[in-house]
This record gives C-alpha cells, structure tokens and sequence, in this order.
C-alpha cells in the first residue's frame, strides 16, 4: 500500500508534541515536546511508570485523541487536526487495537469479532483478506472457536481473538495497551510470542504500552517515558540487546533517579 | 447507609408518581360522578351506577399498577446490574448478600413512598382542577364534590406497595453478587444467567391452555346465545395472564425476528443482538406496553365489531339505534386513554431501561468506537435497539388485541342476528395508524438521552469507564 510508509521508513511519527488537561493553574502536562517516529515492521515497547504519558502518546498516535499542540502522523496522512469522524475512519482502516481486556464485543461470536473492523467499513473481505483471516484463524489456533462467544473463552484465546482482528486489516500500526496485564506468565508468553512473530514474518509495525519487563524483552526496540518525556531510546532484542533483567534494573534506577 | 446514586431511582419514583397520580384522579373523578349522578333529577342513582363506575375505575387502576410493578422491577434489576461491582465490594468486606438486598429494596421502598405522596398531591389538584372545569362548562352541577375523600388512600397504598414488593422481586440478584465479583476483571463476560423458572412456565402454559379452551367454548355458546361472552371473558382473562407469565417465551423470539428485519449491517445486527442480550430484561421492559396495547385494541375490536352489527341492524330498523355510534365511539375513545395511561408508564419503563443499559456498556462502545464505529453509527444502533423494542411490543400487542378481541366479539355477538354467525375479525386500521405513530414516537424519545451521552464520550474515557 502507497500510503504504508513515509519517505524516511516511519510508520508513524509524532513531532514536538504536547498535551495537557484542564486549564490554567489546574493544567496538568501529560506530555511535554515528544518527537518520535516508529519504524515500519518494528515492535516497539513504550516503557514507563504510571503517569509517565505512555497511554497518552499512544492514544495519539492511533487517533483516539488529540494532542495540545504538535502535529502526528500515521503513514503520510497527518492526523493531528482530523475530526471524529476522519479519525475513526482512519482507526477503522488503519489501526489495529489490542487492550488489556475486554477487546470483544460481547454479543458477536469470534468470526463477526474478527471480521468486525470490515463490517464496520461497510463491506466485506475480499478473497485475498478471507485467506488472510483463514491464515490467521488457523496460526492462531482459534479454528475450533469460530462460532464461540467471548465469554465461552480463556483470557489467553480472548487475547488470540484480538490480535486475529487486529492483524485482519493489516493496518499500518497495531496499537497494544497492556496486552498481557491479565493473563498468567505462560499465556503471557504466548501472546508476546505471536506479536514478535506477527512483526517479524508479516512485517506488522506494532506499538505495544507496557510496564513489564519480560513484555518489554520481546520487542525490537524500547522507549522510555517519564513525566511526559522520551528520555531513553534503546534496541531490545538481538545482539546487544536489553535482557529483562537489565530493562528491570533500568527502570528501578529510574524510579530511584525520580 | 445509601450506597446508590439518587438517579438511579428517579425512574422508580416516576412511575409511583404517575401510578399513583392516575389512582387518585381516577377514584376522585369516579367517586364525582357518582355523586352527581345521584343528585340528577332524571337518573337519581341509587348507587348500582356509582358501584359499577368504581368496578371499572379499580380494574383500570389495577392494570396501571400491575403495568407500574412490571416496570419497577425491571428498573431496579437493571440498576443492580449495574452496581454489580460495588456490591461486589462491600460483600468483600464483608457485608452479607441479604444485607445489602434489604439496602437496595429499602431504596425502592423510599422511592415508592416519594413518588406516591408526588403522586397524591398531583393527582388531587388534577381532579379538583377537572371538576371545576367541568361546574364551570356546566358538565355537571355544583354540589359539595368529595376531593379529600378517603378513598385516594387506596392509590397510594397500592402504589406503596407494589413498589416494595416489585423492588424486593428486582432485588434477587444481589443474592448472586460475589464478592469475588470485585476483583475480578472479567466483568462483561459475566451474563445475567436465566433463573430456573420452570414452575412460572408450567402456570404459564396451564393457564393459556385452558384460557383458551374457556375461550373457544365461549365462542361456540356464543353463536347461540351472547352470555357466551362471560365465559369467554374468563377464558381471555386466564389465557392473557398465561401469556404475560411466559413473556419470557414469546417475547425474545419476537424481538429477534423483528431483529432480522433490521437488516444485515453492522449497526443492526450488533442493535439486534444487544435488544436480546438479556432476554430477561427485554422481555420485562417491553411487557407494559404489550399490555396496554392488547387491552386497546382489543377494546377497539370488540367496539368495532359490534358498531358493524348495530349499524347494519339501524339500517333495517332506524330508530332503535339512534345515537349508538357516538355512544360506541366515546366509550371506545374512554376506555383507550385510561389504558393509554398504563402505555405511558410502560414507556417510561422502556425509555429508563435503554439509558441504563447503554450508561452500562460504556466500554463496549469504547471499544466499538475505537475499532471504528463512528458516534452516527453509535446513534444508529442506539435508535435500531429502541425500534425493535418498542415495534415488537406494538406488534405482539396488536395480534393478541385482534385475536382478543375478536374472540370476545364472536361470543358477544354470534348469536345477535338470530340466527349462529361467524363475525369476521376487524383490523382496526386507524388504531393501527396511531400505534405505528406511538412506535416511532417512542423509538426517537427513548434513544434520544442514550445516544446524546454515548456519543459524547471519548473513546478513550469510554475504555477507561468502569
């Protein structure tokens, strides 16, 4: 897709970007003047402590809300200054989302779950996008749960369920927000497992918020955030890269550093 | 200790407010006229038309409270619904599930005593009001009409009552909060699981069988004689209470089929499938207005029917019929509003349950937005649930009321040529042109507060939105 990538290889970018909340003496700064552009076909981990504007910056940059100032980028489209409608449109097509729980639409079995964000669009998958979701729905073990509902699964294969749908539109980026927060160490590990693979065989751009640093250890590349700022840039996985353990000692002496 | 939010009852003292509003102006009004009826100098009523004017004023009343009850427990089991988590919370810390019912059915109580005394105050200057209006239109004459009289009593304990009795049915579900409910994340994955209610549906089915077996027979004795009528007024009574005590086996069907006709897009079918999530739920909200609609229209049926008839014996006899057509249609028209009453506060109930229900899937439509349902998609679905809530209500009203009411006009009226006759079934077409008025009606009121607030969240808030 022409729009996939800008000149310079970002999948999304931000430029000097602010936000606040509130006003006047009240404002609180979530984010203060981040410039940052995430890399086709990277995973990349946004670490931080809580309150640090991870969230928010990721809120940004797939289009559920809109900064103070500064402008942001989705694959050459500028999305700062687009309007609700516009966004949405863009969330639709665009970006995939996986939360921290509760990803499915409790009424819609996984099949219409999966193929909710075409719907949406007001059209069916082509045949080249209904081999995809087969492809998808059987490397990801889900073909026996077609016709479940959310509440007849785990939490492991909701989250299954969830990159399915977000892998589905192979979207310039795929947002993840915690996305192991609920689950237990080994469905954890599985699921991280599949957004690596997902980045590595599908080059699938994905941006995944998290405060673990076994999660962090799985993406390509980490940033790290505190009070509203980027203040560490580091390549995770490979040769030279941040174990768990060194993420975890990084991040204390933050915290102790604050 | 109040743990709930003061909003969570307005719509429970509504309908007390209007339940018993509508008991005392009606008793008042009746208790009126029965008084003037017995100083009229022509009619000098010796009471037989005042004891029949309260027989009819006490079943209207009854049907608006029972519709009232129908509506309060639904309001407080979707209130419950929602507090799920805080009930959850304090049952952790400690507090006992019967506890925390009593709480909650002591708020239903309160709300029932606020909305009662609501009620009384207005319902007294309403009728004080209307028979003023009436002396000074020279309707009736003046005389010393009994305004404070001690019947309006009667409303507001019925009202009272109800309320609590209907908050303590609402309340059951407390007694299925965990306390592991409060730390748990699961939230939406937890369904509202169907009580067992076999014994409700073994009545249910034993009183429609043999309602309307009743029925029958009063139509077959009907083609000789008209007192056929009375044993099919207890045949549609029996088989009625059969149908509103298995709602719950004729409503979510009804709803998903009317569902189908949304059509195939994502905002109908996610709106089909959200008006069925709960079919408990939706069956209790839509009964009241499947009620009042049968009662209206089979009223309509039986009138028309019977004016068919009687219009067709004045054309060979002119004279013993004269004035029965206004007569016909004043009662018809009568008759409609004091049910329409009960209409308007099953309405209510209707309106409360879908702001409620979407004010508790905050996060479901957080998500839907952010995976790219647009706020006039969101709107959509919202408006598509509230249609097919209240088109399936008004259409399931409409076949009982023909069906109804053309039963009790073939056993009234088999016999009223001399000789058996088969009376053909009526539609009325102008009722059905009103109902289909008050669908969409309803449909815009009750979607217009749901889809204002879903759409002004954020998708972001919405996600966050506990």
């Amino acid at each position: 897709m022409a729009y996939n990538i800008t000149q310079d290889g970002f999948v999304a970018r931000v430029e000097n970007l602010s936000k606040s909340y509130g006003t006047g003496d009240g404002a609180v700064s979530a984010l203060t003047d981040v410039s940052i552009g995430l890399r086709h076909g990277e995973f990349t981990a946004i670490m931080g402590p809580s309150g640090s504007g991870k969230s928010t910056l990721m809120h940004i940059m797939a289009g559920l809300d809109s900064p103070t100032s500064g402008r942001a980028w989705l694959g050459d489209t500028e999305i700062s200054g687009l309007d609700d409608t516009q966004l949405t449109i863009l969330r639709r097509r665009r970006v995939g989302f996986v939360f921290q729980s509760f990803n499915l639409v409790p009424t819609l079995d996984v099949t219409s779950n999966i193929r909710l964000p075409f719907e949406l669009d007001g059209r069916r998958p082509s045949a080249g996008e209904s081999e995809w979701i087969d492809q998808l729905v059987q490397s990801l073990g889900l073909a026996a749960r077609l016709t479940h509902r959310p509440s007849e699964l785990s939490g492991g294969q909701q989250q299954r369920v969830a990159i399915a749908r977000a892998l589905a539109t192979s979207p310039n980026l795929i947002f993840a927000d915690e996305p192991t927060g609920n689950l237990d160490s080994r469905t954890s590990r599985e699921v991280l497992t599949l957004l690596a693979t997902a980045s590595r065989e599908y080059e699938q751009s994905i941006a995944m918020v998290t405060h673990d640093p076994i999660a962090a250890s799985y993406a390509d590349r980490i940033l790290f955030l505190a009070d509203g700022r980027v203040v560490d840039d580091v390549v995770s996985s490979g040769a030279g890269g941040m174990s768990a353990e060194e993420i975890s000692r990084y991040m204390l002496s933050a915290e102790a550093a604050a | 200790m109040r743990r709930g939010n003061a909003r969570d009852h307005r719509p429970t003292v509504i309908v007390a407010a209007l339940g018993s509003a509508f008991g005392v102006v009606l008793l008042l009004v009746t208790q009126s006229l029965g008084v003037a009826l017995a100083n009229d100098e022509f009619v000098r009523d010796s009471g037989s038309g005042a004891l029949l004017l309260s027989i009819v004023a006490l079943v209207f009343l009854v049907i608006a409270v029972y519709v009232g009850a129908v509506v309060t427990t639904n309001t407080v089991a979707t209130v419950i619904a929602g507090r799920t988590r805080t009930i959850a919370l304090v049952r952790l810390i400690g507090s006992s599930a019967k506890a925390e019912r009593r709480l909650v059915a002591a708020e239903g109580l309160r709300s029932g005593l606020i909305g009662s005394v609501i009620g009384v105050i207005a319902g007294v200057a309403i009728a004080a009001g209307a028979m003023r209006v009436a002396v000074v239109t020279g309707l009736v004459p003046e005389l010393d009409y009994p305004l404070l009289d001690p019947v309006i009593g009667l409303p507001f304990a019925m009202v009272v009552l109800t309320t609590w009795v209907a908050s303590w049915v609402g309340t059951r579900r407390v007694l299925d909060v965990t306390p592991l409910q409060a730390v748990s994340a699961a939230e939406e994955s937890r369904r509202e699981h169907a009580v067992r209610r076999t014994g409700r549906t073994a009545w249910a089915v034993v009183l429609f069988t043999i309602g309307t077996l009743l029925l029958a027979l009063g139509m077959i004795v009907g083609l000789f004689n008209p007192l056929g009528v009375l044993i099919g007024v207890v045949g549609g009574m029996l088989s009625f209470t059969g149908v509103v005590l298995g709602a719950e086996l004729v409503m979510p069907p009804a709803l998903r089929l009317v569902g189908r006709m949304l059509g195939r897009g994502p905002t109908a079918r996610l709106a089909a499938a959200n008006a069925v999530r709960y079919p408990e739920r939706s069956t209790r909200t839509t009964v009241g207005l499947v009620i009042a609609v049968t009662l209206v229209t089979m009223f309509a049926v039986t009138m028309e029917s019977f004016r068919a008839l009687a219009l067709a014996a004045a054309a060979e006899s002119p004279g013993s019929f004269a004035g029965m057509d206004e007569a016909l249609s004043v009662a018809v028209g009568v008759f409609s509003t004091l049910i329409g009453f009960s209409a308007v506060v099953a309405a209510t109930g209707m309106i409360n349950n879908l702001s409620l229900s979407v004010l508790q899937r905050q996060r479901e439509l957080g998500l839907l937005r952010a995976l790219g349902f647009t706020s006039s998609q969101v709107r959509g679905m919202i408006v598509a649930e509230a249609a097919q809530l209240s088109v399936t209500a008004v259409v399931v009203g409409l076949a009982l009321g023909i069906g109804y009411g053309w039963a009790g006009a073939q056993s009234l009226l088999g016999s009223f040529s001399g000789e058996p006759a088969i009376i053909a079934p009526t539609v009325p077409w102008a009722l059905v042109a009103v109902l289909a008025g008050v669908a969409a009606l309803l449909t815009l009121v009750a979607s217009i507060a749901p889809s204002h607030r879903a759409t002004r969240v954020t998708p972001v808030a919405a996600l966050a939105a506990n």
